[in-house]
């Protein structure tokens, strides 16, 4: 069922692909333009979705429960440390990312705050001073 | 004769002292990336693309650490097959059926000599081969028209992931999601906006590293956090650390068969090192399993596939650098990278820029020595970086990322997409989509469309033009062969009796 789901999603998604071609025109250049690539893949797409729609595979085993909460919590806790890079400064938000992350695997907090400071400590040694790769140093407010 | 001269030109590049510490450098880079369980070549290449431009490199010092990384990580990819029994990347699965069986009866040390044997035979073979074949098809494609070429992505794509067990379907869909996701942006030609939805930040399209980063990368994270709470079989026992001699010899005849299969599966446009050592693999089980050793830790079952994915790593350079189509994900990668250097590889590659190629061929040849070394007496110190806790290394490596792709571009966007593509990754896994399709037709699909344009321009909107060249004809001839081949073995894998046992 998930795969048919899945494959709906891609047909509906390729069609519409498709028909968004339709609105790009140029008034000059080559004979084929920016709209005909565009639908010249749209069709195979559609057709291939189709064909998962109408011959699902297997579905796949989801993990649920535990798994799937650490799961969430990984992707919380990346789109967190992309958002707080800038305002937080490189150090502070890699060693909350990282001590995050470091916990979450399932280690003791102490054990987390050794790898959140120590990896952040060595990549913006190694990458800031040592490659030059400017990072941001400081939170927002303090610079 | 032109070769061997131009060959000692490259060897006066690659024994620049740079150059030689690059290459050492990113053979233990790659060789240590390999090592770790769940990172492969692509991953590996991908994430220490950006430290080569935060060196700023020379292109051909980025490209040959590059390709050193890349060698690097298919010797090092068979390290945690055989000691952990969990690949580092698809090539390496194969290494697992017998690798694992015999470090567990107690000779670790030997099938990791015998596969590091297997895999010097397997590149160095390969790595000939890229020096006598590669001149050759460059002189040959010289002579491609824009049609040629088209016929020749349309084959990339056709043929990408023939491995037995994924359905050819989701593999050409996975194709053409990536070409998809390549016409978001300003289109080349006139300059209209595609599929930007307003917003400025994707006119320049999907930067293909921070695809790659996302969709491998990141992915493994959420991959990671699924498996994690099933235990592994642990470690085994290293036992004493240097094989014999007369140990590692034992595979040597299938190391060089299975050399002669993965160079050929290496340089079709697509195919990669996946099928070199599946190919290898299941051609040496018929040829020598006479008395069902297969799968109980033959050294010929270690032998066979190492040295075919190595060669193969090694043959799919060969249309990567002469015709700009990548024969893997990581030859692709390293296309991204070529690509940004602002460095178009294709035939005109050799004759432009003959520093960059045959320094890059000879840095390999001296790679693989230095492989050699670091793989059968330092074996021991991969080994124990496999016992590095969890909790240490994936943050580590997650922070990488993070760190290369802000280091492009410094935009706190890209990241975002970056993750965005790791939730696209995990669910293509998931349902077990081809990652690699995506990053071709992400890759590629500019290339793709403006030769189709260039063609049409030629004559002046005729479609026949596509198919009115005999190169293109045989190529999509070939195409349709080996689709077809795909095909049928898929569907053989479904109702016959199961290949993969």
């Amino acid at each position: 069922m998930m795969n048919r789901l899945l494959g709906m999603a891609f047909l509906a998604m390729s069609i519409l692909y498709g028909l968004a071609a339709r609105d790009y025109k140029a008034s000059f250049g080559d004979p084929l333009g920016p709209a005909a690539f565009p639908m010249i893949i749209a069709i195979p797409a559609a057709l291939l979705s189709l064909a998962m729609v109408l011959r699902p595979d297997p579905d796949p085993q989801w993990e649920r429960g535990a798994p799937m909460l650490k799961q969430g919590a990984a992707l919380a806790i990346l789109l967190g440390y992309v958002a707080l890079l800038e305002p937080l400064g490189f150090p502070l938000s890699t060693m909350l990312g990282t001590a995050l992350l470091a916990r979450l695997v399932g280690t003791r907090w102490s054990y987390a705050a050794i790898a959140g400071i120590s990896i952040s400590l060595l990549l913006f040694f190694l990458f800031d001073r040592v490659l030059g790769l400017p990072l941001p140093a400081f939170p927002d407010f303090m610079s | 004769m032109d070769i061997l001269a131009a060959l000692a030109a490259g060897f006066a590049v690659a024994l620049t002292p740079l150059n030689l510490t690059l290459a050492a450098i990113g053979s233990f880079l790659g060789t240590l990336i390999g090592a770790l369980p769940g990172l492969g070549p692509v991953n590996g290449v991908a994430i220490l693309i950006p430290l080569a431009f935060a060196l700023k490199l020379e292109p051909s010092s980025a490209l040959i650490m590059l390709t050193c990384i890349y060698y690097g990580a298919m010797y090092g990819g068979r390290i945690s097959s055989i000691m952990l029994n969990i690949p580092g990347d698809e090539p390496a699965i194969m290494t697992t059926l017998d690798g694992y069986p015999m470090a567990r009866a107690g000779k670790a040390a030997q099938a990791l000599g015998i596969s590091a044997m297997a895999s010097f035979i397997g590149a160095t073979l390969a790595t000939v081969g890229l020096t006598l074949f590669a001149p050759l098809l460059a002189k040959a494609a010289i002579h491609f028209g824009p049609s040629d070429y088209f016929a020749l992505y349309v084959m990339a794509f056709a043929t990408v992931g023939g491995v037995v067990g994924v359905n050819p379907v989701k593999t050409l869909f996975a194709a053409f999601l990536g070409l998809m996701l390549a016409t978001v942006g300003l289109d080349p030609g006139t300059g209209t906006a595609r599929y930007t939805f307003g917003s400025f930040h994707l006119y320049d399209g999907f930067d293909p590293i921070v695809a790659i980063v996302g969709l491998f990368a990141i992915s493994e994270v959420l991959v990671y956090f699924e498996t994690l709470h099933k235990s592994s079989d642990g470690m085994v026992k290293m036992g004493r650390a240097i094989p014999r001699l007369r140990e590692v010899l034992q595979g040597l005849t299938a190391a060089f068969r299975g050399s002669a299969i993965g160079f050929v599966c290496g340089i079709l446009p697509g195919a990669g090192a996946s099928l070199g050592a599946f190919v290898s693999y299941t051609a040496e089980k018929q040829l020598s399993n006479k008395d069902g050793t297969f799968g109980k830790g033959d050294p010929r079952g270690i032998a066979a596939p190492e040295a075919g994915n190595n060669a193969a790593a090694g043959g799919a350079l060969i249309p990567m650098l002469t015709l700009g189509v990548p024969g893997s994900g990581t030859t692709a990668v390293m296309l991204a990278l070529l690509i940004s250097l602002n460095i178009q590889p294709g035939p005109l590659l050799f004759t432009r820029e003959p520093d960059l190629v045959w320094g890059l061929i000879a840095a390999l040849y001296l790679a693989n020595l230095v492989l050699l070394i670091l793989n059968i007496p330092m074996v021991g110190l991969f080994t124990r970086l496999l016992s590095l806790p969890q909790w240490l290394l994936m943050p580590f490596v997650v922070m990488v990322s993070f760190i290369g792709i802000y280091s492009i571009s410094h935009s706190v966007f890209d990241m975002f997409v970056m993750v965005g593509f790791g939730v696209l990754g995990y669910v293509l896994r998931k349902f077990d989509f081809p990652i690699v399709p995506v990053v071709l037709g992400l890759l590629l699909g500019a290339d793709m469309e403006n030769n189709l344009r260039r063609a049409l321009s030629i004559s002046g909107g005729d479609f026949s033009i596509l198919v009115n060249s005999p190169i293109a004809l045989g190529i999509y001839a070939l195409t349709l062969a080996m689709l077809a081949l795909a095909f049928y073995m898929a569907r053989k894998a479904k109702h016959g009796p199961d290949v993969s046992d």
